[in-house]
């Protein structure tokens, strides 16, 4: 869905720095404010996919019909829906299979897009040129219209539409592990460890999975959100589980029925924006401190 | 070098139409061998109502007895002759379902395109030349802040405060030109943030060179520096991120012909989900994989006659797939707007992953040749 890349790091500066300076930089670097309200509200969202039970006493899928339809409130935190259920609760509860399930997609798309990347970068030849091939064929597929295809192919449920966002988030994966893998293959250190006997095992593993593992690990936390938009997109269409599951684009597409009610569009609307928002912040500061 | 940029156009003329026939492959192989048959649930289907004839017809038509290897020979033969093939819901020909639609999604595609580069324009030059420093600041944010509101939720708040709050335009009315302008607005929002990071950070690179010291030390008006001589060396990557969103303008288009309830590519890919309609689907993948490969062999072609540092080396060029696919080796360093050592670090708030390696990508052309000679002569 979204055009994602990362850019390809510095060349001398970074490049060529072993991995254990960049981390002593890390080290040194105080994280600034808003990336620290940011990692509070991962924080937060996480205790609700994990434990929604601690957050919330309430019930997500049974309600007060007399309560029906009430506004925000001490009682009810996002107001109440058309069955009187609580929004707050419903939101909490709805959280791990929106956020777990992207996390299911990042997951699919670092370890299939990073391993096509690895290969190609570090074997060459033929084989990257295929590998390539096949990316850019990926690529020429609008990644929401792929997770569609899949995801009609697969069934409507949510784990169908976590893994049809993997699938289409493959190709960019692929894109920076192979960048990233080359740069790091023509580096003098690379070339200095092959000289001092070094098999091809011990340069992948100390020398070119450390040094992509930054740009990776950004772009993975980057996905995390974009995955979370496409998710719930789709979750919207109504290609996720069904209602009474409440998947934060399933409880916007719900409460849009109710017009005289627009908490029931608004308060999930707000938590999916501040999740996301969190996660890019976060991503781009992973990417600033080398 | 003319020679060498037409052996260029052609090498990448080739790479295109192979990546197009290989997504049909694919698309019809994710689609055949991915469990579960749609196809037969779809035709037994007694809510589709086909009769038995019909059913045999269907069946021979796509060789559904057949193995999957005379299956996708068949499909692709019918492909590369431009026959999209039949609507299983509908039993009519895709071409004809698609042709119907495909007037209105272009025009909000086209408008979606408009309303963003417009926006990604005045946020980026708001972002340099706004008077007061907070909303600077406010606005170079705003990119971050625009890619982080699923697209959903721009259109249906678009619609509560416009349609039904201010009455500007009636839902039922999809076509007025102001609900075109909304939904165009909730298509083109997306894509107008990361034309703006890619914006935003050309003029922070280009604000820095000398020329631009040298302009205004001369007594140029700050207008007329960003428009006349900043502007054009920072679009440049533009017309690489344009190309590359080409294709999400489609996938969006889905969530907003379905929000704002036009007719549309959008909309009939989602009626095709719901009744499980596969060859339309696979057509229109196809077919948006065509734009997709099209407009990005369109700017390829076009940079090396854009931009006169990457004409010099363009043809050298290799590797470099769909748009910034082929960041090889070429793609070692990190480059501004085609300089080999630019720095975007001064696009601290908003160095942007989207703006980043699209310059990379753009930049690697311009770079290839002196660092392969660097290589060479370590």
């Amino acid at each position: 869905m979204t055009v994602v890349s990362l850019r390809l790091p510095r060349r001398a500066a970074a490049g060529d720095r072993s991995p254990a300076t960049a981390s002593l930089a890390v080290a040194r670097r105080r994280p600034p404010v808003d990336v620290l309200v940011s990692i509070g509200v991962l924080a937060v969202v996480l205790v609700w996919s994990v434990a929604p039970g601690l957050v919330t006493s309430q019930d997500p899928a049974d309600g007060v019909p007399a309560d029906k339809l009430l506004g925000p409130s001490a009682a009810h935190w996002f107001g109440t829906d058309h069955l009187g259920r609580d929004v707050f609760t419903r939101v909490v509860y709805g959280s791990s299979s929106s956020v777990l399930s992207a996390l299911v997609a990042v997951a699919i798309g670092l370890l299939v897009g990073g391993l096509i990347g690895l290969i190609a970068g570090f074997i060459g030849g033929w084989v990257d040129s295929t590998l390539s091939r096949l990316v850019d064929v990926l690529l020429a597929i609008p990644g929401f219209l792929l997770a569609v295809v899949i995801v009609t192919a697969l069934g409507f449920q949510t784990i169908n539409a976590a893994i049809a966002t993997g699938v289409s988030a493959v190709a960019v994966f692929a894109r920076l592990m192979r960048a990233e893998t080359i740069r790091t293959r023509q580096s003098v250190f690379v070339e200095a460890a092959y000289l001092q006997g070094g098999s091809a095992t011990h340069v992948l593993t100390r020398h070119v999975l450390p040094n992509a593992s930054r740009s990776v690990v950004a772009l993975a936390v980057l996905q995390f959100g974009v995955s979370i938009l496409v998710i719930a997109s789709l979750a919207f269409l109504g290609y996720g589980d069904p209602p009474p599951a409440s998947d934060w684009g399933l409880l916007v597409s719900a409460g849009k029925d109710y017009r005289t009610a627009p908490w029931l569009v608004y308060t999930p609307a707000v938590v999916i924006i501040a999740t996301v928002l969190a996660l890019n912040r976060v991503s781009r500061w992973l990417r600033k401190t080398d | 070098m003319r020679h060498l940029y037409l052996a260029y156009a052609g090498r990448r003329t080739g790479q295109a139409i192979v990546v197009v026939l290989l997504t049909y492959v694919v698309t019809f192989l994710a689609i055949s061998v991915l469990p579960g048959d749609p196809v037969t649930s779809t035709l037994r289907n007694p809510e589709n109502g086909f009769s038995e004839e019909e059913i045999a017809r269907i069946v021979s038509y796509y060789g559904l007895d057949q193995p999957v290897a005379v299956q996708l020979w068949q499909a692709l033969s019918r492909f590369l002759v431009g026959d999209l093939g039949v609507s299983m819901r509908t039993n009519l020909p895709v071409a004809q379902l698609v042709g119907a639609v495909v007037g209105s999604t272009l025009v909000l595609a086209a408008s979606a395109l408009a309303v963003a580069l417009v926006l990604a324009g005045a946020i980026a030059y708001g972002a340099h030349r706004f008077p007061w420093a907070p909303g600077r600041s406010l606005l170079r944010s705003l990119p971050s802040f625009f890619l982080s509101v699923p697209t959903f939720v721009i259109g249906l708040v678009l619609i509560y405060v416009f349609a039904f709050d201010l009455g500007l335009f009636r839902v039922i009315e999809p076509d007025s030109a102001w609900a075109t302008f909304f939904a165009a607005l909730t298509l083109g929002v997306p894509v107008s943030a990361q034309l703006a990071e890619v914006l935003i950070a050309g003029l922070d690179h280009e604000a820095q060179q000398e020329y631009t010291s040298v302009a205004r030390s001369r007594g140029l008006g700050e207008a007329r520096l960003y428009l006349r001589h900043l502007l054009k060396p920072s679009s440049l990557p533009v017309v690489t991120v344009l190309a590359l969103t080409v294709g999400e303008l489609l996938g969006g288009a889905v969530i907003t012909e379905t929000i704002f309830g036009r007719t549309g590519i959008g909309s009939l890919v989602q009626r095709s989900v719901s009744t499980q309609d596969l060859p339309v689907l696979q057509a229109v993948v196809a077919l948006a994989a065509v734009v997709f490969v099209v407009v990005n062999l369109a700017a390829d072609l076009l940079y090396p006659l854009l931009d006169p540092r990457v004409r010099r080396v363009g043809s050298a060029r290799s590797g470099a797939g769909v748009g910034a696919v082929g960041a090889g080796s070429a793609g070692v360093g990190s480059v501004g707007a085609g300089t080999p050592d630019g720095e975007l670090e001064s696009a601290d708030v908003l160095a942007a992953f989207v703006a980043d390696e699209q310059l990379a990508a753009v930049g690697d052309s311009a770079i290839e040749v002196p660092l392969e000679e660097r290589v060479r002569v370590s």
